[in-house]
């Protein structure tokens, strides 16, 4: 089972992040926190923002515990995955830097 | 022993009884993998002679063929089969016929349950299909958007026969669910580590993985409308705060993960088969292994492409989007992967291989329009246009049926022990190749043409007649096509020359065993060093017959197979499986008795099966178990291990852990349903919420909190006690909720509350089995495996039920 938490912790990370922004997202578009502005972005943003951050530091933890160790080929594909991780958090999300949050 | 005399001790165990008892009992995988492969076929004719029907309305302008009511139901009914009738219950059978056989076991985890799902498909796509003969087939696309499918625009029973009988069938999807995880996770060859397991077990842990937290939206979203329609709660009504996008959201987060759910299986047979016929071994099983992984998360970041013109904002149309561009890349590590191993190897045009080609060509085309639609600005320009219908059939059609007739043709030897007596397979190979791609490239143009999909029929001079005709007669083409393919089985089955063992000279496990198989597959059970375990010794097969493997010995009529060590494949204990009964089918009766009283409007009657299918369950459990301390058991080799009545980690424990995790995907896909109702449908706030109670979840947590402590103490009684205080609390809660069919608030809230008490009232009864069995004698030190299970499903029970107690009373606390 180890084995399996290791081959699929990365992914489990870009859920995760998924779940979380995805939902703040909602809330913040029904809450209003768009409208909102803080430090010359608007509240909603800086919450998306710190979200993303904050899954991306996750996965990259969880890319480099991973990274350690590399003997078998899936030692190497959890590691491998555990980049993917990574990869995706930053690619799924990027839209948060870029694209009107609630238009 | 000869081998002989262990043959027919091992048959006299594991076969089956004479007659139709013995077909009506049967648990063998085998024979249910047989059953399903034989049925989805014959509901793949249905649903390729309603594409016929639909092709010929279409062929040419302002047809009379048939009218807009039939059309309605063709196109529903032709999606609907293809899909919960056809692909998934296919693919259940391949692997319920292969998996143990290429994991080197006698038999799947839980063989009833492996029964029970034929049963329940069986039944449910019976009932969906004779409601199409009598002209009330679902008519509202597969998909059954509300409000269309809803009691205001379909009030006949269409609607029902969609919602009931494919829930019915899920059962089916969900028991082979768990059925395949726990069998790869738990029952493998002795030594067969993760990174020594075949890749076909690698995709079908993905697949399998997907189908358990993939499968509950849907099925919550169908009981959801089904109440809705049955009983008027407003799940999806935006006048009293529902919303039909809830229904799309649940409906479309089962609905792509479904996509990769049918081509992973496929890929995986293509991953098996294609280094054989390249005469080679497969290049980066580690690579493979990822992008099966990568695949079964990442396709359950998409569902929204399917809902890019809804008016979801931006940044949300950029996330799915950027995830369905993203899931592009393993599944291309895959195809390199594939033409790497074509590269290194020395391939051979024989059919499998031919297959294999056309998959190739089809579904990278698929793939690549796939990429097209994950665009927003494209999406929105093609949506609901043919060009989408042509996307998904070269999706579907090329990454699920062209490899699996090439696994027909790779696997037939093995079911059928015959070679084939003709060509007729290339020229039915032709057939489908060249029609398939007359029909479905030109529904690319005819998209692009702008031709909406679903029309029943067009006007002249729209420039989309001659190429409707063209896809018309490619349709026909493929349809001979199958045809052939069909008339090439049974001419094989009837005039085949017996055919040699492993014809292929395939490495895998599954060929290690006379063709076609016995019904415990193996006299011996194998200990395996490597990936390809015939590849080291090719007469193993032979050797295990001569019992020079572990659990040679027939003894005491007990179905037996190893169970390992998940990580490592050592050998951890003898799991004893369950024989013939009458308890699956009897159990797929009595819940379609209770799903006909539904679609019959019998509500006050339906609850007398739940019963009785409750009846039914402990009848089942008790059927486990032994009432007296085994001990160790040899198992061969000098080695002794304990059976699975004294194991501390059995299958079943596996099981229930898997089932749980469905069961708590689905209690998330409530709550979703709850926040997205709350924050995004209109007419919110309610206009009465539940009043604030501190005795609600204050009974429930304490409930909760005793049943906790009392079932890691043993004391039975208490966690009795706990539960009943759960389900007292959430049904006074129940009483002060506002009427469920008055707003989408008070709906949810009951729905919530009905699912915490579901799970309190089932640990609780679970709660009473333990302790009738204890008193039976059918618990020890060592034989703890029950409490064990009641463990997982009390906290479970406590958990959901006090979290749902409090949640429900915040509300009112805080307005």
């Amino acid at each position: 089972m180890i084995m399996l938490l290791r081959l699929t912790a990365g992914l489990i990370g870009w859920a995760a992040a998924f779940c979380l922004i995805y939902a703040l997202h909602g809330l913040g578009c029904a809450g209003g926190w768009n409208m909102v502005p803080f430090a010359g972005l608007s509240v909603h943003r800086w919450t998306l923002l710190a979200a993303w951050t904050g899954s991306l530091l996750a996965t990259l933890v969880v890319a480099l515990i991973l990274n350690r160790r590399r003997t078998t080929p899936l030692d190497r594909a959890a590691a491998a995955l555990g980049w993917v991780g990574v990869a995706a958090t930053l690619i799924t999300f990027a839209p948060i830097a870029i694209v009107p949050a609630c238009a | 022993m000869s081998a002989l005399k262990r043959h027919q001790d091992l048959t006299a165990i594991w076969g089956n009884e004479p007659g139709w008892r013995g077909y009506l009992r049967s648990v063998n995988h085998s024979d249910i993998g047989k059953r399903f492969i034989v049925a989805a076929f014959v509901f793949f004719a249905i649903g390729g002679v309603l594409a016929m029907l639909i092709r010929a309305q279409l062929a040419t302008p302002r047809s009379a063929f048939v009218g807009p009511e039939v059309y309605n139901q063709l196109f529903t009914m032709h999606g609907s089969i293809m899909m919960f009738l056809f692909a998934i219950p296919m693919f259940e059978g391949l692997t319920m016929y292969l998996l143990p056989k290429m994991l080197g076991s006698r038999d799947l985890a839980f063989p009833r349950l492996s029964s029970l799902g034929w049963w329940c498909y069986l039944f449910g796509g019976t009932i969906i299909v004779l409601a199409m003969l009598a002209g009330v087939a679902p008519d509202a696309g597969w998909f059954l958007y509300p409000p269309l499918s809803g009691k205001t625009y379909t009030p006949g029973i269409n609607s029902d026969v969609w919602l009931l009988g494919i829930t019915f069938v899920e059962i089916s999807a969900m028991c082979a669910a768990i059925e395949i995880t726990v069998s790869i996770l738990k029952l493998r060859a002795a030594g067969m580590r993760f990174d020594r397991m075949p890749i076909f077990a690698w995709y079908l842990l993905g697949t399998a993985g997907m189908m358990v937290f993939g499968f509950p939206p849907l099925i919550l979203g169908s009981i959801l409308l089904e109440v809705e329609r049955a009983f008027g709660w407003p799940f999806y009504s935006p006048e009293l705060g529902g919303s039909p996008l809830l229904w799309q959201h649940l409906f479309w987060l089962f609905g792509h993960p479904e996509v990769y759910i049918i081509f992973l299986p496929a890929a995986g047979a293509v991953s098996t088969i294609l280094p054989v016929m390249a005469r080679t071994r497969l290049l980066g099983y580690g690579a493979i292994v990822a992008a099966v992984m990568a695949l079964a998360f990442l396709s359950f970041g998409l569902w929204v492409h399917h809902m890019f013109t809804t008016g979801i904002p931006h940044m949300a149309l950029g996330f799915f989007s950027a995830a369905s561009a993203l899931v592009a890349i393993p599944t291309a590590v895959q195809i390199f992967a594939w033409l790497g191993t074509l590269w290194q190897g020395r391939p051979e045009m024989k059919l499998p291989m031919l297959y294999l080609v056309g998959f190739f060509i089809v579904f990278v085309l698929g793939g690549l329009t796939g990429v097209m639609l994950a665009m927003v600005p494209f999406d929105a320009q093609a949506h609901d246009t043919a060009f989408v219908t042509a996307h998904l059939h070269y999706v579907l059609v090329g990454g699920f049926v062209f490899p699996m007739l090439a696994a027909a043709y790779y696997w037939l030897p093995h079911i059928t022990g015959r070679e084939r007596v003709m060509r007729v397979g290339e020229a039915a190979f032709w057939l489908i190749f060249i029609g398939f791609n007359l029909t479905f490239f030109m529904m690319h143009l005819t998209g692009l043409l702008g031709m909406p999909r679903r029309i029943d029929t067009y006007p002249e001079g729209m420039g989309w007649t001659w190429l409707n005709l063209l896809s018309s007669v490619g349709g026909f083409l493929q349809a001979f096509g199958f045809a052939l393919f069909l008339i090439d089985v049974v001419l094989q089955i009837w005039l085949g020359r017996v055919h040699r063992r492993n014809p292929w000279g395939a490495t895998t496990l599954e060929w290690a065993m006379p063709i076609p198989s016995t019904t415990y597959n193996f006299a011996s059970l194998p200990t395996v060093t490597t990936r390809d375990p015939l590849a080291d010794d090719p007469d193993l097969g032979v050797a295990l017959a001569r019992g020079e493997g572990l659990l040679a010995e027939a003894r005491h009529g007990w179905r037996e197979t190893l169970a390992v060590d998940m990580t490592s494949g050592t050998p951890e204990h003898v799991a004893i499986l369950p024989g013939n009964s009458w308890l699956p089918i009897a159990t797929a009766a009595m819940l379609g008795g209770f799903f006909l009283m539904m679609l019959a409007g019998l509500y006050a009657l339906a609850p007398v099966f739940l019963v009785g299918t409750v009846w039914l369950g402990w009848r089942w459990a008790w059927t486990n178990g032994t009432r007296g301390d085994v001990g160790m058991v040899p198992i061969g080799g000098g080695q002794s291990l304990p059976t699975s009545f004294e194991a501390p980690r059995t299958t079943g424990w596996w099981g229930s852990v898997f089932a749980l995790a469905a069961s708590a995907t689905l209690f998330a896909s409530l709550l979703f349903g709850y926040a997205f109702l709350w924050t995004i449908a209109p007419n919110w706030p309610p206009p009465a919420l539940i009043p604030p109670s501190l005795v609600v979840p204050l009974l429930a947590i304490a409930g909760a909190a005793a049943a906790g402590i009392a079932v890691r103490a043993g004391r039975m009684p208490i966690v009795l006690g706990g539960h009943l205080a759960i389900v007292a609390a959430l049904i006074l809660l129940l009483t002060t909720t506002p009427g469920p069919s008055t707003h989408a608030y008070a709906a949810t809230s009951a729905a919530l509350a009905a699912y915490g008490l579901f799970h309190a009232g089932l640990a609780a009864i679970m709660t009473g089995f333990v302790m009738a069995r204890a008193k039976a004698g059918f618990h020890s030190a060592a034989r703890a495996t029950e409490p064990r299970i009641l463990r997982l499903w009390s906290d479970h029970g406590a958990g959901a039920g006090a979290f749902i107690a409090l949640l429900l009373v915040l509300p009112g606390w805080f307005a």
